[in-house]
């Protein structure tokens, strides 16, 4: 072991950061009222110039998403949805084509025109098609292509492979299933065993991890809570371990980190605090809300209970048990004697949303929206990873969704616009609201679902 | 996703980038033709490995190599040096795209590839590691790499854990190090079987995290990793049942119209009622599997059949503390001189588990008698009039009295193993010894975690040594460890309440003669028998949670009031509670009071001066165990038939806790919620209630 009055790499590296950070804050503090309040404003131009710049031309420093364009066009695509920015007729159109010609014939989405598809740059392509919306986006969506793409791509342990003779791992099975949700197309066989295998990937820590024995990590444990939601079997995780976990990657800095005793990074706000929105609205989605009674309900206190409670009790029980056949056995809800009715896994995005929030956010929202509009904003358009770091899109895109995220987290209800206290910094700070399960637009993902639900 | 290499920072280097960028674009399309036409001579792969070097994300070009490779094979098939000189080409390109950007997944996938194939040597991929985990000893990757290689070639657990300590030597705060150690020695562990090798790597491994604890107690992943070992060390504690009601040898007197014990003749409304009442099981974990087939029931008027059991937590899930069946005894001919035998016994039978599937840790037998009371009690039918009223003056402490009430046998245990201890002899000596070095540790540091550990590891070896907390040896230790926290850390100084408080609650039911002190006579009701009924007050203690409820199966009357409780959970778990009192605490929302839900005897409930309603949403849900233990919405039929003008849509919250209840008084009052619309609510959904807020209704 070293001397104790020697500090480690880590150490000295999360030190400087802190003052760094702290610095920042301290001169906020100083800083006249007026001073502090533009500070504290969403710079909305220059993020809409910024973005629509990137969007016109690639910069060629960008080259090496040569193989990851897909992914270019969707985080400045959303960037914009979320900032209410408008695109003129010609760059979307360019953009619409673009994709087109990124869509492989046989199914999903290449990383450019002419490589093969891809897993992650398919959930890409259409997560930017869904925030472009419209007529034209949604319908260059080839879904009968991406569904036996998905399933070409389904492994028999339950996981998914990135690509043809790609890696296996958890963002896989996300993008997978995320696709085919909001493409109103999953079903069980894309869904059979993925649970097992998310669950081999919770760690003792309570997060999630890219892979069996890997350690749990924001941007997995994201993508691994939102599957479990998706494939309605949350339950089987260990929900208690990854809210503990979840909530401690909350530092000093005010920002999240993404892993045990790692420096706090921007980008986290969304995979941390996406984790949390999902958190607040994570109880059993079922569907039949209606027709779903519990024997323990009924009637309660009338004297005619004593019996009838023991008859229903045992009726619901054997109710589901015939249902084993492999047809009609949709996902169940698991341990849960009432559900008679069937779940539809494409309804639960929709369902999701009709829960309201039970809970308020189990992190500091003011102090991460501190954190990104006073550490990871740049006036001059853009977010990046800490202060010291260069702005880029993929920073700028979850940054801005982390701060959607906080301003909507003490909303029950994501339809109505927050309380003013919600939302630091003037109240025109506001971003329009996500849906957290796909981290799209939720006017989008209206617009999608009733286009894919007809469709 | 994330990872991804960023854009240059600097403008001046566009120009570079844009020349940069127009080689790649060269590149990309000489591939890709190559790729669409199959073609893998020498000159197409040279192209495809500068492509690589340049853009390790260039997932086609790794699986074009793929197919070259195997093409190149099926060519020199003969030839096993050239075969193996193919595959060490791709093992250059792996690496030369790596020094580009190490955080390639298709590089290092390709890596996988390349040595699953089996014609390369593993043993530079050590060296490779080596040099790539000094650049960045957290790289995901890598250590996912290093798993993979070391499972390859066999290498020993014992050598790869030296690894892990000699990353720790140089940098003690590297987590991922650390990690990598908990997934070696649980397959270690696994290995070793159970016994005393076991326990040797246990505590080998206690003296090796001990020095990086010592070294910086403030750097948290050691404390992590010390965790982990003290749930290794812990964990593996089979199922117990640690309490019940009725207790094992008690005697039940019911008087005449049914009234069970001390409450008698409280709200002689409730009376009919009680001619179900309840059995529960108090475990000390979740479990699974209780039934009519793991426990059985033998008594002259009912059968193990006749029962259905349900687990009181959250009923999404298959496991649960403390359950209860409903014995109904409306058809027995109850007779003072000739009590009724009941006997229960579990696991006996195999079925019931805990969550991590062990079996219970042994059989378990209760037995206990029904009679009527003596003395038949008048009870002339309702008593429209009768009110709960908190008043001080209603509440006497009378020991003689009390003496009878409460359970007596509750101390000498519900089952007739008093001196088992739950663990080893080597599971209590390791936690002394980690008590002992906690505790030199915080004599020269004010540490915070440190004296958070030294909280958790004196609790859990009292919790070793008495599993029915019958001996809390440290527990004002342990407080004044909490008082310092909270001042040393606010912002997480609720958590540190919340856990004062439950131990706290652990030390005033750990002994009889504590307990007294909060029981009381309630002499407020006239109507009532002989003696007035017992209350259980803990007032007044700035509780922030409640606990030990396996100690208060038997209350009646329980008084909460100026406290501090944001939740009440567990308290459903008090089968038997008809009179409750929350006034003047910090419930901030109906949801917190669903537990109530499961008190089937309630009838008199006080929740005034609290803060409902002054939240739009629940603030502090996150603060119970489980955010899932939250399913109440969906237990609604919508066809139910709902007195006219309800407005269920405002109050939905407080519609779902109050529907089940069969309150008959309530005090709401000085909450942001009640006004007059609210109680007009309350009114109409609650047809039974006849004092609302201290006035009498109809």
């Amino acid at each position: 072991m070293e001397s104790s009055s020697s500090s480690t790499v880590t150490q000295r590296e999360q030190l400087m950061v802190e003052q760094r950070v702290f610095q920042i804050y301290r001169l906020f503090a100083e800083m006249p009222r007026s001073s502090q309040s533009f500070m504290l404003e969403v710079q909305r131009d220059s993020h809409i110039e910024y973005l629509t710049n990137g969007l016109r031309g690639l910069s060629p420093s960008f080259c090496v998403l040569d193989a990851n364009r897909p992914w270019l066009c969707y985080w400045i695509l959303h960037s914009l949805a979320l900032l209410e920015g408008s695109i003129d007729d010609e760059l979307e159109n360019n953009a619409i084509d673009f994709l087109c010609r990124c869509q492989d014939p046989s199914g999903g989405y290449a990383g450019g025109p002419g490589q093969m598809p891809h897993l992650a740059t398919t959930y890409a392509a259409v997560n930017s098609l869904i925030s472009l919306g419209g007529h034209r986006a949604l319908s260059s969506i080839h879904r009968d292509s991406i569904y036996a793409f998905l399933r070409q791509m389904k492994q028999p342990n339950g996981g998914f492979r990135m690509h043809d003779g790609g890696e296996v791992d958890v963002r896989a099975c996300y993008t997978a299933i995320s696709v085919a949700s909001i493409l109103n197309i999953l079903d069980d066989r894309l869904v059979e065993y993925v649970g097992d295998y998310i669950l081999s990937c919770q760690t003792h820590e309570g997060g999630i991890a890219g892979e069996p024995g890997s350690e749990a990590h924001g941007g997995y444990t994201y993508c691994g809570f939102a599957t479990m939601i998706l494939i309605n079997e949350v339950d089987c995780l260990n929900v208690a371990a990854l809210m503990d976990w979840v909530v401690f990657r909350q530092g000093v800095e005010c920002g999240f980190q993404g892993r045990i005793n790692k420096l706090v990074d921007g980008c986290y706000s969304f995979w941390q605090g996406g984790v949390c929105a999902l958190l607040q609205r994570s109880y059993p989605i079922i569907n039949g809300l209606d027709s779903s009674e519990s024997e323990e309900d009924s009637d309660a206190g009338s004297l005619s209970s004593a019996t009838s409670d023991v008859c229903e009790g045992e009726h619901a029980v054997e109710g589901t048990l015939p249902q084993a056949d492999a047809e009609t056995c949709q996902h169940t809800w698991e341990g849960f004697v009432n559900t008679l009715a069937p779940v539809n896994l494409n309804d639960i995005g929709d369902k999701f949303l009709e829960r309201n929030a039970k809970m308020g956010p189990p992190f500091n929202s003011v102090a991460l929206q501190q954190y990104i509009l006073l550490c990871s904003q740049l006036q001059e358009g853009g977010f990046r990873d800490k202060p010291g770091k260069a702005r880029d899109f993929y920073h700028t895109c979850y940054c801005l969704s982390g701060l959607s995220a906080c301003q909507y987290s003490w909303s029950e209800d994501l339809d109505f616009p927050p309380a003013p206290q919600a939302v630091l910094g003037p109240y025109s700070n506001l971003l329009e609201p996500i849906h957290p399960l796909y981290n799209v637009v939720l006017r989008r993902y209206h617009e999608a679902r009733e286009f894919f639900a007809s469709a | 996703m994330h990872g991804r290499p960023r854009m240059a920072p600097n403008p001046e280097d566009a120009a570079a980038s844009a020349a940069k960028s127009q080689k790649l674009r060269s590149l990309q399309s000489q591939f890709l033709s190559f790729h669409h036409s199959r073609t893998y001579t020498k000159e197409a792969l040279e192209i495809s490995a500068k492509l690589l070097e340049i853009n390790p994300e260039n997932y086609t070009a790794w699986n074009y190599r793929k197919l070259a490779v195997e093409h190149c094979v099926k060519e020199s098939e003969s030839d096993p040096s050239s075969v193996k000189s193919i595959f060490d080409k791709e093992l250059k390109v792996v690496e030369s795209a790596l020094r580009q950007n190490f955080k390639s997944y298709g590089a290092w996938h390709h890596r996988k590839w390349v040595l699953s194939k089996g014609h390369s040597s593993i043993d530079e991929e050590l060296r490779l590691l080596d040099k790539l985990q000094k650049q960045d000893s957290r790289n995901f990757h890598a250590w996912n790499y290093r798993r993979f290689v070391a499972a390859l070639m066999n290498r020993s657990i014992e050598d790869e854990l030296k690894y892990t300590e000699n990353l720790i030597e140089n940098n003690f705060s590297n987590y991922s190090a650390w990690h990598n150690r908990s997934i070696l020695l649980s397959e270690l562990v696994k290995k070793k079987d159970q016994g005393s090798s076991t326990q040797d790597v246990l505590s080998e491994e206690y003296n090796f995290v001990r020095d990086a604890l010592f070294t910086d107690p403030d750097d948290q992943s050691a404390w992590f990793y010390h965790l982990w070992l003290l749930q290794q060390t812990i964990q593996s504690k089979a199922p117990l049942l640690v309490s019940s009601w009725p207790a094992n040898g008690a005697d039940l007197r019911v008087s005449g119209n049914g009234c069970l014990g001390g409450a008698s003749g409280l709200f002689s409304r409730l009376s009919s009622d009680l001619r179900r009442f309840p059995l529960v099981l108090f475990f000390n974990q979740n479990v699974e599997g209780i039934s009519s087939l793991t426990v059985t029931v033998e008594a002259s008027f009912i059968t193990s059949k006749d029962l259905t059991w349900k687990s009181l937590s959250p009923k999404t899930s298959r496991f649960g503390r403390v359950w209860v069946a409903y014995l109904d005894i409306s058809s027995v001919d109850l007779d003072y001189l000739n009590p009724q035998k009941v006997v229960v016994r579990l696991g006996h039978c195999p079925g019931i588990m805990s969550s991590s599937g062990l079996p219970l840790s042994k059989p378990f037998r209760l037995e206990y008698t029904i009679a009527a009371k003596p003395i038949e009690t008048k009870s002339s039918g309702r008593h429209e009039n009768e009110i709960f009223q908190w008043k001080e003056d209603d509440f006497h402490n009378s020991e003689g009295q009390l003496e009878e009430s409460i359970p007596r046998l509750l101390y000498t245990r519900a089952v007739e193993d008093n001196d088992e201890a739950a663990a080893s002899r080597w599971h209590i000596d390791t936690m002394t010894e980690e008590i002992n070095h906690v505790r030199v540790l915080l004599a020269s540091s004010d540490c915070k975690i440190g004296k958070l550990m030294l909280a958790r590891l004196l609790m859990a070896r009292d919790d070793m040594l008495s599993p029915y907390a019958n001996k809390m040896a440290h527990s004002e230790e342990v407080l004044e460890l909490y008082r310092d926290l909270i001042r040393l850390d606010p912002p997480h100084s609720h958590y540190y309440k919340d856990q004062s408080s439950l131990v706290l609650m652990q030390q005033l039911v750990s002994s009889r003669d504590s307990l007294l002190k909060h029981c009381f006579c309630y002499e407020g009701i006239k109507s009532s028998s002989i003696d007035g009924p017992v209350c259980l007050r803990l007032n007044n203690l700035s509780l922030s949670r409640v606990g030990s409820f396996e100690k208060l199966l038997w209350v009646h009357i329980l008084d909460l009031s100026d406290n501090e409780l944001h939740s009440i959970q567990g308290i459903e778990a008090l089968q038997l509670l008809s009179c409750l009192n929350l006034r003047s605490n910090k419930l901030t929302s109906f949801s917190a009071l669903e537990p109530l839900r499961s008190l089937k005897c309630l009838r008199a409930l006080n929740i005034s001066y609290n803060e409902i309603g002054s939240h739009p949403i629940d603030t502090c849900r996150y603060l119970v165990t489980s955010p899932l233990s939250h399913s109440a919405e969906i237990s609604w039929n919508r066809d139910e038939d709902l007195p006219d003008g309800v407005d269920v849509e405002n109050y939905w919250e407080a519609f779902l806790v109050f529907k089940d209840l069969d309150l008959v008084q309530l005090d709401i009052a000085g909450n942001p919620v009640a006004d007059e619309r609210f109680q007009s609510f309350l009114v109409k959904i609650t047809p039974e209630l006849t004092w609302l807020d201290g006035q009498k209704l109809h």
